[in-house]
């Protein structure tokens, strides 16, 4: 393996950010024999506890390692956080990976993104736990980054932010869910009608299965809209949602399958007011998609193989 | 353990609520003296300074020393302009300072002082700002600061639970 030329060389005593650890200082530049392979190692002491990293020149660049940041970065990003800020992402999912690729590798206007991004969502409703961490760490990299740049001390460079972001005499302003919405919301509630015929489509019931226990399903169907109410929760809790989706959309896609368990279970036909919504939804998208008109058709010869197979 | 050290005068009966009142907020003992102002930290205090040159008293490696003086701290220029000092920390390390300038009396304006000390205290257990209004950690020149409950949201108290818990004394 040769080593190809990073774009910026590190000597010794250099300050480098690594990123998500912090400000390193690199103390030695040395080749190690590794598995038989030659390869130049920088290594680099954190400054915060003297933790030692060692990183093979050619990982450099791909690691996102950068030299710090410069006296001029840091005064645009004072600019930017004074800014009047930009919408917060109300989808966390979308906002968790942005925030992770800011931290990564967006450098410290990423980290100062992060920061600002989670600040004025937090004047919407308090953060998650996962989310208030990473506000935390992000703070923690832009003031030890800021401190080193500048040579000042950390509570400075804290102070220095904050004053920035929360003027003296001023109390953070309170913000509206009207404030961070979307115009794209309808689209978003398209694309989930079609995702609903899609599973509608596809599933298929064996024959002994159709009569399951529609109480299981109701109570599916329920924290399918309790999860829908919590758009903040963690990714394991949205995950009921879809398997809620998943097991229901048959009852769409599989008119003859409902119709006997409502014959047999008169109850068990109360609960599925849950599934009024997607129903309804998919419906509307039916009559103005025809392409997802001819999915319908295919799903609904779905019961016909069955109650043939059903005879043989 | 805390250590409360006073460089002006005080009522030792306000100084030992403001102990206790520590000792409930970091659940670490907290003992209080005096030393003498050091010179040449000028008036407005200079708060830099003053942490750089004054006596310390510890008996552990990880003693937190929190000076608590009377007079104004001067203002610091900042990249970002001009920030209000009400207290001034050595992040992560040993020592911060406190002053109880605008607070007439100590009995009054305890809640004030101990919301600071324990702003102050906890940036030396790496605690950042908080973005919780009712949080000791909120940034202290915002104007419901001062009549705030000297408390901690949950997640800075414990993180400080979790850095007091890993200390090696």
């Amino acid at each position: 393996m040769t080593d190809s030329a990073p774009e910026f060389s590190l000597a010794v005593g250099d300050r480098v950010v690594y990123p998500n650890q912090g400000v390193c200082r690199v103390f030695n530049v040395d080749t190690h024999e590794v598995a038989g392979q030659k390869l130049t190692f920088v290594s680099m002491r954190r400054e915060e506890d003297g933790a030692v990293v060692m990183v093979p020149t050619t990982k450099v660049q791909s690691i996102g390692l950068r030299k710090l940041a410069s006296h001029d970065q840091v005064a645009k990003l004072f600019t930017f956080l004074s800014s009047d800020s930009d919408k917060a992402d109300l989808d966390w999912k979308q906002r968790a990976r942005t925030n992770v690729d800011r931290m990564t590798q967006g450098g410290i206007h990423g980290l100062a993104e992060v920061v600002k991004g989670l600040q004025v969502l937090s004047e919407l409703r308090p953060l998650p736990t996962k989310e208030r961490e990473l506000y935390d760490n992000a703070r923690h990299l832009l003031v030890s980054e800021i401190a080193a740049s500048l040579s000042i001390s950390e509570c400075d460079a804290e102070d220095a932010i904050d004053f920035v972001l929360s003027p003296p005499g001023k109390e953070r302003p309170k913000r509206t869910a009207e404030e961070f919405k979307q115009p794209s919301a309808a689209d978003e509630g398209l694309e989930l009608g079609s995702d609903l015929e899609a599973l509608g489509g596809e599933l298929e019931l064996p024959p002994d299965e159709e009569a399951e226990p529609a109480e299981a399903e109701s109570a599916e169907g329920e924290e399918a809209v309790e999860a829908e109410a919590e758009e903040e929760e963690t990714p394991s809790a949205r995950r009921p949602k879809k398997a809620g989706a998943k097991k229901g959309a048959p009852a769409n896609g599989h008119p003859g399958a409902k119709r006997e368990r409502a014959k047999s279970k008169p109850k068990a036909a109360e609960p599925s007011k849950a599934k009024a919504e997607p129903k309804a939804r998919a419906a509307k998208l039916s009559a103005a998609k025809p392409d997802v008109k001819s999915k319908r058709k295919h799903s609904a010869s779905r019961p016909a193989k069955a109650t043939a197979r059903r005879k043989k | 353990m805390i250590r409360l050290l006073t460089l002006d005068d005080y009522d030792p009966k306000q100084i030992e609520k403001l102990c206790n009142a520590l000792y409930t907020a970091f659940g670490v003992g907290c003992e209080s003296a005096k030393v003498p102002m050091p010179s040449g930290v000028g008036d407005p205090v200079d708060a830099r300074k003053l942490l750089d040159q004054v006596q310390t008293v510890r008996a552990y490696a990880d003693d937190k020393l929190l000076y608590l003086l009377h007079k104004r701290l001067k203002d610091r220029e900042l990249p970002s302009g001009t920030v209000p000092t009400h207290g001034y920390a050595w992040y992560g390390k040993d020592r911060a300072v406190v002053t109880t300038h605008g607070v007439k009396n100590l009995e009054e304006g305890l809640k004030r002082v101990t919301r600071s000390a324990m702003h102050q205290l906890g940036h030396l257990w790496d605690l950042h700002h908080c973005l919780d209004p009712r949080c000791s950690m909120y940034p202290p020149w915002t104007p419901s600061f001062a009549n705030g409950e000297p408390i901690f949201c949950t997640f800075d108290r414990e993180k400080s639970e979790q850095k007091i818990r890993l200390a090696k004394s």
